[in-house]
């Protein structure tokens, strides 16, 4: 569809929507709403920081390009897009920038944007190079060519989308942006990139790479487990929410790269279960990762708080708000009868499949593993959701803002509400969503395979899970009528009235897993305990824990430092401040072009 | 004849056996440690106390905290009807909702209420178990997962239905069986992971979640537990039966029987098993559920091999 005749380069202005765009421009649409919706009420609380005409101006540019990225045909349009949605995001990045980490945010973000288009542009110069042509469905490349091409628009893909190695600005820059930003870009933006490598790499013959299967799923494998586990360490409830998407990422990627090899080995099913677990995680993610940032900014906005340690309690002061954070946690651990249970489910058949018509015995066995890893992740995310949840929500307040907090105003309840309601229903109605994704994968092979593959009735037990509790308690409401509850404190052993001092914090929560995994990031624990009697009586004791994420310390501060030297030496006289200088680079470009443009 | 006969058997299973078996359980415990020991009814017993007794709720509990055992028993009684854990399978129309991917994360469902019931009242011991209990969870679900997964591979399906009337090879069977023992002692909070019988909460894992708890609600979450026993038991029972070629041939009620006396076997061998060994340091919980997944681990690697 040729929108305009402009030209861009040998390129036209040309959109094309087809099933795939149309997935992906409805979890805009899906994403979009409920942080809109949000928005206005979430931005009274920062009108003296933020620009809020800023803001508005950078969220519709974001939505727009978002959509531009999803549709555009040929890859000149969709780098435009791309950029503009780069530049938007930057903008609501900086938003607030008063403050000092959202600067240091900004910065990071804006350079692993720039980073991930350079070489997604290297990698598109070298596609058009090899087939001539900009245009995305007329790219076929195979055979030993086209890896190098593959592995560079990858790498940038990855960048944006936020996996395992190229993940560390996405949980720095994501929790600076206001929080309905937060969910689009969490939720939304960070899937434009699982867009592009669809529709290159999967969908259709656009790349044959054989190696990039087996690299998505492990890639993809690691990012899941890298996410949660250092989400296990956050205390900030919306960098936890950030370290959340790199996990679900990478359970993403894993599902393609099922599905890649599934092609690879001429497995039909397990290409089209792959590709379904990754769409339908997706949509999934996006919704309920949008839940929980709106969650986390209507907390924000109520207390001004965003270290969970001085939260607490809001279960009585924000009941809305907790029972969708709630059901957001429940959706985004996988539980049934959930929407992410539903996509989960998917990826696991991928799996087991792969177990069991896999042509190698390493490869059966490394998709039996990889089921058991999926579970740790699940156990995992568990394990960082019920303390998000309960040390925020439930238990006593920690401090005097939590104590103060009251309900989110109307238009933010509705907002979390929604994405609440949706997570249920695509739970519920699984097998409608994957007649939806019928539409994509039977680019792939006959559709009805993948129906056939959906067999547990998640309807059925959501209706005997609604029936039996709903049973349950009437039985229990019968009881009560003749023997009330008594309300009481809480057992204290005698030793006089809790405070809030006396609960688990979310540290002392997720110390047993942090020791456990503690060789991946040297966890360390410092107690100091002091006074006289430092056995029986002490003064004051004092407990620190610390982490060092390696590949953070020991590659890409390394790294950074190096090309800064290496910009010390070089590009410092180049770049010298001197406007003469400057002008003869002007001159000495224009004749290059030119001179590039007669030859 | 036949389906009436079943619906009869499930309820009695239903009903009867789980507090049966925590009844036998702590009967051959008594005896291990020289005592006369509580009736083998003295469960039920409970349950119709708890039932007569006020309720007691913290003030600083919200919905959570209150709903949360009714969503336990729930989803306990309907995973205890769905997964086969006496040998008894339903009609074969059943067979996809009894997908142990489902199963377990149904489970897990109980789990995650009950992890954050315990944080809902404020008590320092809520935290201390369900910090606890999580990081149990973490350890034994892959294991488990793992080990069906290995023994699903014969099948060709993830329905426990299919895998439980479909013959196994012997060596998958007992490898995954006895990971699956072990992570049955972890996901149900038994020694040597967690004693659920001391007088310290600071020692349990599950006991110090549901101190709060009392009358009817402690009656439901008391018979959920006994429920999720039946069916981890159950289910790793069935799952070592497997390794006995004949056990497939039997006639419906030689089968059950089997299967009822392998559950009382396994509980009398937990119930011997506690009282000669010590509660595991809680350190060495980590090490001790390594086992299990290297079993599963090794069941794995059979099932790659031969398919």
């Amino acid at each position: 569809m040729s929108l305009f005749p402009w030209f861009l380069g040998d390129a036209g202005f040309t959109f094309a929507v087809d099933p795939l765009s149309c997935w992906f421009l409805a979890i805009i649409g899906v994403a979009g709403l409920p942080a809109l919706i949000f928005a206005p009420g979430y931005l009274q609380h920062l009108r003296h920081r933020v620009s809020l005409s800023l803001v508005w101006v950078a969220l519709i540019l974001l939505m727009i390009s978002m959509a531009g990225v999803v549709m555009a045909a040929n890859a000149i349009l969709f780098l435009v897009a791309w950029e503009v949605m780069a530049l938007s995001s930057f903008a609501l990045v900086t938003a607030d920038h008063e403050r000092r980490d959202s600067r240091r945010a900004a910065i990071i973000y804006l350079g692993a944007t720039r980073a991930g288009t350079a070489f997604l542009m290297i990698g598109f110069l070298w596609a058009h190079h090899l087939t001539g042509s900009w245009v995305f469905s007329e790219w076929g490349i195979s055979g030993t060519g086209a890896l190098a091409p593959a592995l560079l628009i990858f790498a940038g893909l990855a960048t944006k989308a936020g996996c395992w190695p190229f993940h560390l600005w996405l949980p720095i820059a994501h929790p600076a942006a206001p929080a309905p930003v937060s969910a689009l870009m969490s939720g939304v933006m960070i899937k434009t990139a699982i867009y592009v490598m669809i529709r290159l790499f999967v969908l259709d013959n656009h790349f044959v790479v054989p190696l990039l299967g087996p690299i998505l799923l492990v890639l993809g494998a690691i990012s899941a487990f890298w996410g949660v586990l250092f989400a296990l360490l956050q205390h900030d409830l919306k960098r936890l929410l950030a370290y959340h998407s790199v996990e679900n990422i990478g359970i993403i990627l894993m599902g393609l790269g099922v599905s890649l090899l599934g092609r690879q080995h001429h497995l039909p099913l397990l290409e089209q279960l792959g590709l379904a677990a990754a769409l339908f995680h997706t949509l999934n993610h996006a919704i309920f990762k949008s839940l929980l940032f709106l969650g986390a900014g209507a907390v924000d906005a109520c207390t001004h708080l965003r270290d969970i340690e001085k939260l607490g309690g809001l279960v009585h002061r924000m009941p809305w708000t907790t029972g969708a954070f709630v059901t957001g946690s429940a959706a985004i651990c996988a539980l049934p009868p959930l929407n992410g249970f539903a996509s989960e489910w998917l990826l696991y058949q991928g799996f087991f499949k792969l177990a069991m018509d896999g042509p190698s015995v390493g490869l059966r066995f490394g998709a039996l593993l990889l089921m058991g890893w999926l579970a740790l992740i699940g156990a995992l995310a568990i394990a960082c959701f019920v303390k998000a949840v309960g040390v925020v929500f439930l238990g006593n307040p920690r401090s005097r803002r939590a104590e103060r907090a009251t309900e989110a105003g109307r238009g933010m309840v509705v907002a979390q509400v929604l994405p609440a309601v949706m997570c249920i229903a695509l739970g519920v109605a699984a097998p409608a969503v994957l007649g939806q994704l019928g539409r994509i994968t039977s680019r792939l092979g006959d559709p009805s395979l993948l129906y056939h593959a959906w067999t547990i009735p998640l309807t059925l037990i959501a209706l005997l899970l609604a029936c039996t509790v709903g049973g349950l308690a009437m039985w229990v409401a019968a009881l009560s009528r003749s023997l009330p509850a008594r309300r009481f404190i809480t057992w204290e052993c005698g030793f006089g009235d809790l405070g809030p001092r006396t609960q688990y914090t979310a540290t002392g929560f997720a110390q047993p897993i942090s020791r456990i995994f503690g060789a991946v990031y040297s966890y360390t624990v410092d107690i100091n305990v002091k006074g006289r009697n430092r056995r029986y009586f002490p003064d004051k004791v004092t407990a620190e824990t610390a982490h060092e994420a390696y590949l953070e310390t020991k590659v890409y501060t390394p790294l950074l430092q190096s090309i800064k030297r290496m910009a010390g030496i070089f590009l410092m006289r180049l770049q010298a401040g001197s406007i003469h200088q400057y002008l003869i680079y002007m001159a000495l470009m224009l004749g290059l072009l030119f001179w590039v443009g007669v030859s | 004849m036949n389906s009436l006969f079943l619906s009869v058997l499930h309820l009695i299973n239903l009903l009867l056996l789980p507090l049966l078996l925590m009844g036998i359980i702590r009967k051959a415990k008594a005896v291990m440690q020289n005592r006369i020991g509580a009736p083998l009814l003295q469960p039920f017993y409970d349950m119709a106390k708890f039932l007569h007794k006020t309720e007691t709720i913290s003030e600083n509990a919200g919905w959570i905290f209150i709903w949360t055992p009714r969503v336990g028993l729930a989803v306990a009684v309907i995973a205890a009807i769905l997964v086969p854990w006496t040998g008894v399978l339903l009609p074969p129309g059943w067979a996809p909702a009894t997908n142990f991917l489902l199963m377990l994360y149904l489970l897990t469902l109980g789990k995650f209420f009950t992890m954050l019931a315990a944080l809902d009242t404020g008590s320092a011991f809520g935290g201390l178990g369900a910090s606890r209990e999580a990081t149990i969870s973490m350890l034994a679900e892959p294991a488990l997962i793992i080990a069906l997964g290995a023994l699903a591979l014969g099948a060709g399906s993830t329905d426990l239905m299919a895998i439980y009337s479909s013959p196994a090879s012997p060596f998958i069977a007992l490898l995954a069986g006895a990971g699956m023992v072990i992570t049955a002692l972890a996901e149900l909070s038994r020694m040597p992971v967690d004693d659920p019988t001391t007088h310290l909460e600071l020692t349990m894992v599950h006991e110090a979640m549901i101190l709060e708890y009392s009358g009817r609600s402690l009656a439901m979450i008391e018979y959920a537990t006994a429920l999720r026993t039946c069916i981890f038991f159950g289910l790793a029972v069935q799952t070592l039966l497997q390794a006995w070629p004949v056990f497939h041939a039997l006639p419906l009620l030689l089968h059950y029987a089997a299967s009822l006396l392998g559950l009382v076997v396994l509980g009398i061998s937990v119930a011997v098993a506690e009282g000669i060994l010590v509660k595991l340091k809680w350190r060495s919980v980590p090490n001790f559920l390594t086992f299990a997944v290297v079993l599963s681990l090794l069941a794995a690697v059979i099932a790659a091999v031969q398919s």
